[in-house]
């Protein structure tokens, strides 16, 4: 099998226990939308600062619970499956892969549900032509934040309080996409460029794709 | 007096040479007396973005080698680090609160990524703990170090990509923005706290030899039973 072939394969086994387990919309989803819900109830009945804090709290609370997105049940390997992946003759590099593909497309679909379901509690006052960059945001985002809990994943693999620490490690290290995904509509309200944010985006999904690749085999290895 | 113990002592030396030309330096017109602060401030995080990028070097190098010297290496560097950042963000918070009027400004965008960073090593340091086994926790943390070290030009130059309260460096290429006196002053304690840094690292190192030492060789009652390790506990 080639590279491709065996990260395809990784991502679709990945997506089918997601799919039985479904951790992430029968959990982590509503569980979300309850934080935004909360979170006006917190503030009181401030219509124009709860319309104003929309994108932020949007933003905080994807970043965070996308982190539970990233550490999901379903991207946790045991060690008989680890071990079967070895004998199968896996490549490293493809997995990381493959997880990284399987973690961006429920990612990238969590942050637009929560996109939506921002718009329509807050109500925020969003600038003409919003939705394609902010899309493209929302997608770059979500890829590295996939790639990163990926690797703080492997990192705490095994570890009692595995969840707690690899959310420590992500959440400041993710500090360069809340930026690049926050600052994409706030430039674009300012009437200001986005493509700065953008590529700082991008820079950030490819160095962590480029780490995750290059560090496979270390990985594999620290999760034993 | 063996060397460690005079690397801290002229590191004292060092450190109290810098305060005395901190002292001793002309104040800004606007700041006053506190404008000495940024003597030792800005020296605390420019040790700060050292221990981190040497953090970073020893990773790769033990992801390349895997000798446990470069473990010991990470590891004192980010406690250092996280020393530093520490000062250098309180230190900076006491500036502030005396000019900006306030400790914590939300339009300074290097104090609030200086604190993210902060968290970064915090982690780093957290998953070591959480790890007992040593070379696992060597290669886990070595990884961790290498990717880390991301976060430390994103905090340079947050200055530069953000319209923020703090300003960009006095000492650049083409020149230094401030009088010659407070130039030396600056310099000397970049100096003096560098030395301290250095010495701290030599001193973190020879300790953690010390603790590998008594783990290796020490023999202690009740060995004899060989208690079983977390990872098989978790695994039952």
């Amino acid at each position: 099998m080639s590279f491709w072939d065996q990260a395809l394969e990784i991502a679709r086994v990945d997506l089918r226990i997601e799919r039985r387990v479904g951790d992430v919309l029968r959990i982590i989803l509503p569980f979300a939308v309850v934080a935004l819900l909360v979170f006006p109830l917190a503030l009181g009945v401030d219509l124009s600062a709860i319309s104003r804090l929309g994108p932020a709290v949007f933003w905080a609370i994807g970043i965070l619970f996308g982190m539970q997105v990233a550490l999901r049940q379903a991207a946790n390997d045991r060690t008989e499956r680890r071990d079967l992946y070895s004998l199968l003759g896996l490549d490293p590099a493809a997995r990381f892969a493959g997880r990284s593909l399987s973690g961006s497309v429920l990612m990238i679909g969590f942050l637009a549900v929560l996109l939506v379901a921002t718009v329509i509690l807050y109500g925020p006052d969003l600038p003409a032509g919003w939705p394609g960059p902010v899309l493209i945001g929302l997608v770059l985002t979500g890829i590295g934040l996939t790639e990163l809990g990926t690797l703080a994943g492997e990192v705490t693999a095994g570890l009692r309080n595995r969840t707690a620490l690899a959310s420590l490690i992500v959440a400041p290290l993710a500090l360069p996409l809340v930026i690049g995904g926050s600052q994409t509509l706030e430039s674009l309200a300012r009437d200001a460029g986005i493509l700065p944010w953008l590529l700082l985006l991008v820079a950030t999904d490819l160095a962590l794709a480029v780490a995750g690749v290059a560090l496979a085999r270390p990985l594999e290895e620290a999760s034993r | 007096m063996n060397r460690v113990r005079i690397l801290l002592v002229t590191a004292a030396i060092a450190v109290g040479i810098g305060l005395w030309f901190a002292f001793t330096a002309p104040v800004d017109r606007l700041q006053g007396e506190f404008s000495r602060i940024v003597n030792i401030h800005a020296p605390f995080l420019w040790v700060a973005f050292l221990a981190f990028g040497v953090t970073a070097l020893a990773s790769i190098m033990w992801l390349v080698k895997k000798t446990r010297g470069w473990d010991r290496l990470g590891e004192a560097s980010a406690e250092l680090g996280v020393v530093f950042t520490v000062a250098g963000l309180f230190t900076g918070m006491v500036w502030g609160q005396a000019v900006w009027g306030r400790a914590w400004d939300w339009g300074d965008a290097r104090l609030a990524t200086t604190a993210v960073m902060l968290f970064v090593y915090v982690g780093y340091l957290a998953l070591r703990r959480a790890t007992p086994d040593p070379e696992m926790r060597a290669r886990r943390s070595a990884i961790l170090g290498a990717v880390a070290v991301v976060q430390v030009p994103l905090v340079y130059f947050s200055v530069y990509m953000f319209r923020t309260l703090h300003q960009t460096p006095s000492i650049r290429p083409d020149g230094a923005t401030m009088p010659e006196e407070m130039l030396v002053a600056l310099l000397v304690n970049f100096l003096a706290i560098t030395y301290l840094y250095f010495a701290l690292l030599m001193a973190r190192l020879y300790v953690a030899r010390a603790e590998e030492a008594v783990m290796v060789d020490g023999s202690l009652a009740g060995d004899a039973v060989k208690p079983p390790r977390l990872s098989e506990v978790e695994d039952v």
